[in-house]
């Protein structure tokens, strides 16, 4: 369309382009701003459709047995959870099994834990090793819950050194 | 009593009203004809009705993108077939599979097609950007359509990364597991960018829905739409590129300049202001049958190369996925396995800075290196440079995919392809 014309669609006679009047150019302002908004704001609401606000994965806290359940120094791999539980006196402490390179399970080696993907190697502390991996194995906070079971939070991560004491 | 032969019986319901009103020209007997034949189709006009020889010349093109299109074809004529069946959920995606193996009837054959000619088109897509390089096509005027193709590289890609997480086995589930993880290295943006994609945390069933939707709909109709651009702009930047010798007129005439008020026909207009005298017009060859019938004979080609290997060999079908037991080693799609050897020494460096800096100066390249020189002739001597580095870039890649995809053992650990892998132990 000839642009003279977008901005005096509404104006009762055609002008001339070196008559854009006052009313013209605001006319002209809005129009565009309007549509540019519209846009805009679809684009952002698409977007934003595509970030799921509810999930249907398992929750990240969950309950690990009694203390009991675990002989003293073993360690223990939970398949559903993904992390080892580990018993060592009265303390336990529970180790992600996600590796921090690129998310595949680590396998409990002799000293420490393996990664199969792509070789990256773990201490007993869960440091690294060897290997592409950029950070150290998580540990997650493990609390007794009123019912005197183990309750791990994997949302929030501790340090090494702060085991439960029971 | 004399029966008329199949070819009369078909020129006679081509003279007939019906055939007249549905085939505007029938089969051609002119030259006339044959280039009406190629302008008057809706499917042949796309092409030009006459084709320059060097063109068709089998060593020149090597016919890679045209076999790059076919197997989007059958990819689409494969994969449409294939949603009758599959069921985009974690519970019955792997059991449409297992029904696609045994149960329905070709179902077999159409999943190996439809695997196999994924494959190829990576690998082809691959193959016509190198030729596309290495005959300095990417040059003015062809540097915008350069840039269409990297992005369709960039697609097949792509389709073929979605695909691979839909029949849901454990290759599925901890290729994508991989794949995902090395996007979520990306600056900034990069852990977000992962749960959009998986639709969560971790790879499930928002994944899956989410996957399958890019790769039947989203993804197609994207490189369907740049498809048909590339083809177009092939054409209005004059065809595939040649020699600039070969359009220098043959007998030398100093045309005079003529007045520039004067009223040229289109066909001039097109190509500069003078007209070219004395250019040689037998250079050009009707479409009509010369390039049409090569087109046709490689289709063929392709789909009788395409069926005798989904004949012959199985798409694999792992185990069903299993979030909590990777397959050691855990590889990625074969394209991938070089990235992933690259990972496996630095995950920053192998998973966003390397490809990153690759696909940036792959879009960039035409503008980088513009010198219209050695265009139109493989391994052209004024382009060695230019060349010599492509191809060092090549060969490392090249290599790279070598070690992940042969070198690499359980815990991705140095291995002989030729001695027996030792029997690796589950941890627990």
């Amino acid at each position: 369309m000839d642009p003279r014309l977008m901005g005096f669609m509404n104006s009762p006679t055609p002008q001339t382009e070196s008559d854009y009047s006052r009313r013209g150019f605001v006319q002209l302002a809005f129009g565009w701003a309007a549509g540019a908004f519209a846009l805009a704001a679809s684009a952002a609401g698409a977007l934003r459709f595509l970030v799921p606000n509810v999930l249907y994965e398992p929750s990240l806290q969950f309950k690990a047995g009694r203390p009991d359940d675990y002989a003293d120094g073993s360690v223990t791999f939970l398949e559903e959870e993904r992390v080892f539980l580990i018993r060592k006196g009265n303390t336990y402490r529970c180790l992600s099994a996600t590796c921090t390179h690129l998310g595949c399970t680590v396998d409990r080696a002799e000293k420490g834990y393996h990664c199969p993907c792509h070789g990256s190697v773990f201490d007993e502390q869960g440091m690294v090793r060897g290997g592409p991996a950029p950070r150290p194995l998580a540990w997650f906070l493990v609390t007794l819950s009123k019912d005197n079971r183990l309750l791990v939070d994997k949302a929030q991560t501790v340090t090494p050194d702060k085991p439960l004491v029971t | 009593m004399n029966l008329p032969s199949p070819l009369e019986l078909w020129r006679r319901f081509q003279r007939s009203a019906v055939g007249r009103s549905v085939f505007r020209v029938g089969l051609p007997q002119s030259s006339l004809e044959r280039a009406q034949a190629m302008v008057s189709s809706f499917v042949l006009h796309i092409q030009p009705a006459k084709t320059h020889r060097h063109s068709l010349k089998p060593g020149y093109s090597l016919g890679l993108g045209l076999i790059s299109l076919y197997l989007f074809f059958l990819l689409f004529a494969t994969g449409l077939l294939l949603m009758f069946y599959y069921v985009p959920s974690t519970e019955r995606a792997y059991d449409s599979m297992k029904d696609l193996q045994f149960v329905v009837s070709a179902g077999l054959l159409i999943r190996n097609m439809h695997r196999w000619a994924a494959h190829l088109m990576v690998l082809f897509v691959m193959l016509h950007l190198c030729r596309v390089f290495y005959t300095g096509s990417y040059k003015s005027p062809r540097e915008f359509n350069w840039v269409i193709g990297v992005c369709l590289f960039l697609l097949t890609l792509g389709l073929s990364f979605t695909g691979y997480l839909l029949p849901w086995d454990q290759l599925a589930f901890w290729a994508i597991t991989v794949g995902t993880n090395i996007a979520a290295y990306a600056p900034v943006i990069g852990p977000k960018m992962k749960y959009v994609m998986l639709g969560g945390n971790a790879v499930g069933q928002e994944a899956l829905v989410r996957f399958y939707a890019l790769h039947v709909i989203v993804l197609p109709a994207i490189a369907a739409f740049l498809i048909s651009l590339h083809l177009w702009r092939v054409r209005k930047d004059g065809g595939l590129s040649r020699p600039a010798e070969l359009d220098e007129p043959v007998t030398q005439v100093e045309a005079p300049r003529l007045p520039t008020a004067k009223t040229y026909g289109l066909m001039e207009l097109a190509r500069g202001t003078t007209p070219q005298v004395g250019a040689d017009p037998d250079e050009f060859v009707l479409s009509w049958p010369h390039l049409i019938f090569r087109e046709l004979l490689l289709f063929l080609l392709v789909v009788v190369v395409l069926l005798f290997l989904a004949i012959f060999w199985n798409a694999p079908l792992e185990e069903m996925a299993n979030a909590i037991h990777p397959p050691n080693p855990a590889k990625a799609p074969w394209y991938f396995l070089g990235l992933q050897e690259l990972v496996s020494y630095s995950a920053l460096w192998g998973g966003v800075i390397v490809p990153g800096l690759l696909v940036g100066v792959l879009v960039l390249l035409p503008y980088l290196d513009g010198k219209p020189r050695g265009v139109g002739k493989w391994f052209a001597h004024e382009r060695i440079v230019a060349n010599s580095v492509f191809t060092v870039c090549l060969i490392t890649a090249i290599i790279l995919t070598i070690i992940g995809t042969w070198f690499r053992g359980p815990n991705w650990a140095w291995q002989q392809p030729w001695k027996p892998v030792a029997a690796h132990t589950e941890a627990h």
